[in-house]
């Protein structure tokens, strides 16, 4: 029974809110992989209490994390959860629907099709990566497609929050700028500190054009989709210089003959040291693009 | 060795309840429910050994199981090569290809296959004496490369493009790198409605039509294969050979 009361407490995510501006709370996630004892929490999450209700920028990757993020919202404030946000269709970033059934749930209409599509089979890969973890979580549709042309400021209180879409990670990414408070969300198109992941990525270039795009934006606090807050643009920096540096290395490889295995052994540059998971990011990203280099290599 | 895999994949679900490891103790390392009833289909009666000079390379985790590379390398061998037979035991059509090296070239395969779930990979060497020397590695996956429809089949781009061959040679240190990409949808038959269509044999020849390496190859092999080959004499004029089940032959000078 001890034993029993013990374990059930282990699968418990322990949501601390972390303050990052005014009425802003980030929910930062582990620099690790998906594992049964992380239970899928290497997601940002974050909301924002506006003097009409709470606004949620992505739910996370299970029902249980999706439960425990509205406890931490009551930890802070009593008003309502009115809008919720789903970055793009990736399963750490909406899993946690099933917890915001009550109020609206807003997508890009690109995302909701691809959760549409296939949420079902993201679903089952992250039961059998983190386990019980996600008891009882299923997917759950965003319920509001965000026409951004005909949408793309949205005021809630006192907050003026404008939406932008970009592709370079997903073929549909939703980043959204707090403007009352400067706060960037960057969902996936920015990692920091954790190495970047590309399984849906249009082509690394198109990534970069994104990156070099929102250098140019007013913000002055970056969130990224994972890895600690920035404000000081070396986030952005990273990541172009690591996508420039894939999209190099890539190329070169290619030209060179070198086949998948070979590319997947390559050194990665020191520079890049620092950054945790680069080398199973790094194999990784040779199996979702190396076969496009190659191609190009004919 | 057609007909055969169409009985294996009968028969494995079979296999899996009968040759339990309990039984008796093997040597194969990664104590694989299938490996002594596999190594009797490919490798029958004859000696063998574990021999780790054949480097069998593959991802941590199949990222895609419809696109998994494998690389088989035996240049460490000292001894001359007969045949490297090569399957994955888990898969429902084990055997992915025979390779022949036959002149010219040194043992070093890649391609990509697809496997239907966790599965050792192996690459059994039979040398010109008659030894059989078995590299092994074991490949992660979630599942389900070899009953998803090929991307041909929702797309009607290899009607119009089948067996079509692009080639380059990379010059390398000591030798140059043949890669050719062929145009195929390698159906596997195990999808509904969808029978199998697969490049059955591969040829690298030289101006004489000699060939330098002969190739067998089975379902599992992926949509569009790629395939790189290392040739010893790369000043040499080439050409590429393939034939499929239903009768193609495909051709391309290099």
């Amino acid at each position: 029974m001890v034993f029993l009361i013990l374990f059930a407490a282990k699968l418990s995510y322990s949501l601390e809110p972390q303050k990052i501006a005014d009425d802003t709370w980030l929910l930062q996630g582990k620099l690790e992989d998906f594992t049964r004892e992380n239970g899928g929490n290497i997601v940002n999450t974050a909301f924002i209490v506006t003097a009409e209700g709470v606004v949620v920028f992505d739910t996370g990757p299970s029902k249980r994390y999706g439960e425990a993020m509205r406890e931490a919202i009551s930890s802070v404030t009593d008003k309502p959860v009115i809008h919720v946000f789903n970055s793009h269709h990736h399963p750490d970033h909406f899993l946690g629907n099933q917890a915001f059934s009550d109020t609206k749930i807003w997508a890009l209409p690109e995302t909701g099709k691809l959760i549409a599509q296939h949420g079902n089979a993201f679903a089952e890969n992250m039961y059998r990566l983190v386990g019980d973890w996600m008891r009882s979580t299923e997917v759950q549709l965003p319920t509001e497609p965000l026409d951004i042309a005909a949408v793309p400021l949205m005021a809630v209180g006192k907050h003026h929050f404008r939406f932008f879409k970009m592709v370079g990670h997903s073929g549909a990414d939703l980043l959204m700028l707090d403007e009352t408070t400067g706060v960037l969300f960057a969902s996936d198109i920015v990692f920091y500190q954790r190495a970047l992941t590309t399984p849906h990525t249009p082509s690394l270039r198109v990534w970069i054009e994104n990156l070099e795009q929102l250098k140019n934006w007013q913000y002055n606090t970056l969130v990224p989709g994972h890895g600690p807050v920035d404000t000081t643009g070396l986030a952005v920096e990273q990541m172009i210089n690591y996508l420039h540096w894939l999209d190099k290395t890539l190329t070169a490889a290619a030209s060179q003959g070198l086949s998948m295995n070979e590319v997947m052994e390559l050194p990665i540059d020191v520079r890049f040291s620092g950054i945790s998971l680069t080398r199973s990011e790094f194999v990784r990203s040779v199996f979702h693009l190396y076969s496009r280099y190659e191609e190009a290599s004919f | 060795m057609h007909f055969i895999n169409v009985i294996l994949c009968r028969v494995t679900l079979l296999l899996c309840v009968v040759a339990s490891p309990a039984l008796h103790a093997s040597d194969d390392p990664l104590q694989s429910p299938m490996w002594d009833y596999l190594r009797n289909v490919f490798l029958g009666d004859m000696p063998y050994q574990f021999d780790d000079r054949i480097v069998v390379s593959v991802p941590p985790f199949a990222e895609d199981p419809t696109q998994v590379p494998v690389t088989v390398d035996a240049t460490g061998l000292s001894e001359k090569i007969e045949k490297i037979v090569v399957w994955a035991d888990l898969n429902p059509i084990q055997h992915i290809y025979t390779y022949y090296p036959l002149k010219d070239v040194k043992p070093n395969v890649s391609l990509r296959i697809k496997v239907q779930q966790a599965t050792p990979i192996r690459a059994a060497v039979l040398t010109k004496k008659g030894q059989w020397l078995v590299g092994t590695t074991y490949l992660d996956a979630a599942g389900g490369g070899c009953t998803t429809p090929s991307v041909a089949n929702t797309s009607p781009y290899w009607e119009s493009h089948l067996g079509e061959i692009s080639a380059k040679k990379f010059q390398r240190e000591a030798f140059d790198r043949y890669k050719f990409k062929v145009v195929h949808p390698m159906d596997t038959g195990l999808v509904d409605a969808i029978p199998e269509f697969y490049l059955q044999q591969l040829e690298l020849r030289d101006a004489q039509g000699d060939a330098l390496v002969k190739m067998d190859l089975s379902q599992p092999v992926s949509e569009n294969p790629v395939f790189s080959f290392d040739v010893i004499q790369p000043s040499a004029q080439h050409h590429l050979w393939l034939r499929d089940n239903n009768g193609n032959e495909f051709e391309q000078p290099l």
